[in-house]
């Protein structure tokens, strides 16, 4: 027997009667809440931050008031031009000498302040982490208000092949306990709302 | 591997000698204890996450073999290979395999409790494969040639001052260095040319999704996404258990398991994987290695419900004052001394016995697993199989005579009172008081309960028990 359908018999030998253990239905708890405030609020806890516009400012203007010494910047949205042209990101390795990279959320998550991105965003996956800071253009318009009701009414979970929710900057708090916002994926995450 | 019994007792003494490691590791680990339990107070529908938790994880255990199918099919048909291992031998084969096909030397890798079950590294270091963990706390284990002492945070035993000394080895980085940012940003630097030089990627897989053929990884330093976006070929290792009905259960899930874990709302990264990337390779191994012999056990199957969260660890007080190391097995703390018997039950006969039995590891479980409970009926399976220490065995042997005669154990409560006033310390401290080590023996008192009873109160009353006799 090959070791699938010997799983499978062993399975199917030791279970506990499947009748005494129903399919609860599908739970939708918790705050409701989908505001644009109550992400910022989970952001912020989970060390993101949000990109403020000071008046008249361009995209472009802000990153760089963000991330003065930035060289090389990558964006794949149209509201920004960035000084690198995405089209030059052709192989997963190519996204490392990105210092910020610049995209756009399908959405986002008021609960965790979470964006979602997937190969529908990003011109190769590797994008989201091989540079330094990310900014993540969101609108505010896309947000759901919590776990359930983003796994239960937003289709791009059932599309994607890759789809990653970041929840502020990578981090890590392997070492004695301290935690540090920027371990090995971006040091930072904005989100710019329109 | 030695059959030996565990002899977690020594190996927590040893551990207690330490007082600046001792005192951090306890403090850390209650830390996150509060920090979880800040969590929950923020929930009032937190018992609700946790008892629908429950219900979908018995109810999918009862029905694994349809939702392996069903996903299976499902990730076949987005481009997934699926493979399926009896134990670790064979999914160690089936990833060499893989490995091979494609001429992949350089493997790097996020962490994984089944790859370290299956003992994983060594046996590819043998085939010619440089095995590098990206996870930090994972790399520091892998560069101190230890198993991970936790399950969630794998050094917590250590203080900036060992990783320090490991990174200088291999990092040649500054021995003294006692700022963990710049210890963080060492493992980022050397990371870096690996990830982007690997010929493959491996990562676990937190959950499973039966109805979409999805794999979800939970992890914060963003080590997993670059090893499955970086090189083209993706290798994820998860256990048969991992596996929930629809897409919906996981808004559960994810609520409960960082919450429980490490008292965050969430892990920086929960991603979700569907098929491979454009261009890429994609492989699931499903590992059974004892899981399915375990779902056959009526006392212990519910311990398949567990989602690696690490809570049960962090509020054992023996865990704490012990570390996980002295477990001597890849899976420490309560949840390890319920599911490592099932493993090897000659090795690990002593770990059911790590526990004060409090109960507090199933309070803070998020999907209800009754540790506590299934720790004493461990304790009763191994007497059963003889599976105990002699003195032990011998001591409750007597007591159990001692306490079925009321004379009997009368006489010897007051034979002990006169032994404890007056017996010298090495009669009273030694091996055959395991009791007595690290504690001191009870103050004797002048006057037993029952002395004081018969003099004080009930005159004329008879002993019901003697009565009975």
């Amino acid at each position: 027997m090959s070791a699938r359908d010997e799983i499978l018999q062993a399975l199917r030998n030791n279970r506990p009667t499947p009748e005494n253990h129903p399919l609860p239905p599908v739970a939708t708890l918790g705050d409701l809440d989908a505001s644009r405030e109550r992400f910022i609020t989970s952001l912020k806890i989970l060390g993101g931050d949000v990109l403020e516009p000071v008046e008249g400012e361009t995209l472009d203007e802000a990153i760089l008031r963000r991330h003065p010494d930035a060289k090389v910047i990558c964006s794949n949205v149209p509201e920004a031009r960035g000084t690198l042209p995405v089209e030059r990101i052709k192989t997963p390795q190519d996204a490392a000498t990105i210092d910020v990279t610049v995209v756009r959320a399908a959405f986002g998550i008021a609960e965790m302040g979470s964006i979602f991105l997937s190969e529908a965003q990003l011109p190769i996956n590797s994008f989201a982490h091989l540079g330094q800071h990310i900014v993540v253009v969101l609108s505010a318009d896309a947000i759901t208000a919590n776990m359930h009701t983003a796994y239960q009414k937003q289709p791009e979970f059932r599309s994607a092949n890759y789809g990653v929710l970041m929840s502020g900057p990578s981090a890590t708090a392997d070492i004695q306990g301290v935690l540090i916002r920027g371990a090995q994926g971006v040091r930072t995450l904005s989100v710019w709302f329109t | 591997m030695s059959n030996r019994p565990v002899n977690h007792a020594k190996a927590a003494a040893h551990f207690l000698e330490d007082a600046p490691h001792l005192q951090f590791h306890d403090e850390r680990l209650w830390d996150m204890r509060q920090k979880r339990d800040a969590q929950m107070h923020i929930l009032p529908e937190w018992q609700e996450l946790r008892e629908e938790a429950s219900r979908i994880k018995e109810h999918t255990l009862s029905r694994l073999p349809e939702y392996l199918e069903q996903f299976e099919e499902n990730a076949k048909k987005n481009g997934i290979h699926v493979h399926w291992a009896r134990d670790g031998a064979e999914h160690n084969r089936i990833v060499g395999e893989i490995l091979k096909a494609h001429n992949a030397r350089n493997l790097i890798k996020s962490k994984s409790m089944v790859t370290e079950e299956c003992d994983m590294r060594p046996y590819l270091a043998k085939q010619g494969v440089t095995v590098t963990e990206t996870d930090l706390g994972e790399r520091i284990q892998q560069l101190d040639d230890q198993l991970p002492s936790h399950i969630v945070v794998p050094a917590v035993h250590k203080l900036t001052s060992d990783v320090a000394k490991i990174f200088a080895k291999d990092y040649h980085t500054d021995p003294d260095i006692r700022d963990p940012h710049l210890l963080a940003e060492a493992q980022r630097q050397a990371a870096r040319p690996v990830i982007l030089h690997a010929d493959a990627g491996m990562t676990g897989g937190n959950f499973v999704v039966a109805e979409t053929g999805t794999f979800v990884v939970c992890t914060n330093e963003g080590n997993a996404d670059l090893s499955a976006t970086v090189p083209n070929l993706h290798i994820a290792t998860i256990g048969i258990e991992r596996l929930v009905p629809r897409m919906a259960d996981l808004g559960i899930f994810i609520r409960l398991l960082s919450r429980s874990a490490l008292g965050s709302p969430i892990t920086q990264y929960t991603t979700h994987f569907r098929g491979p990337q454009k261009g890429g390779e994609m492989h699931v191994v499903l590992v059974d290695n004892g899981r399915s012999a375990r779902l056959g056990m009526e006392d212990f199957w519910t311990s398949l419900k567990c989602i690696r969260c690490g809570a049960c660890m962090n509020t054992c007080p023996v865990y704490r004052r012990s570390g996980g190391l002295s477990y001597g097995a890849v899976y420490s703390g309560p949840i390890g001394a319920i599911i490592d018997p099932t493993f090897n039950e000659r090795k690990y006969s002593t770990l059911p016995y790590a526990s004060t039995l409090n109960g507090s590891c199933t309070n803070v479980c998020p999907v209800k697993i009754n540790i506590h409970e299934q720790l004493y009926k461990w304790r009763r399976v191994l007497v059963q199989h003889h599976e105990m220490p002699f003195v032990k065995r011998e001591i409750m042997h007597m007591a159990g005579k001692l306490m079925g005669q009321p004379k009997m154990y009368r006489a010897a409560i007051k034979m002990t009172e006169v032994s404890l006033a007056s017996m010298p310390r090495f009669v009273l401290y030694n091996w055959l008081n395991p009791w007595g080590k690290h504690r001191e023996n009870p103050h004797p008192v002048k006057q037993t309960f029952h002395d004081w009873y018969k003099k004080n109160r009930a005159p004329g009353q008879t002993d019901a028990a003697e009565t009975a006799k």
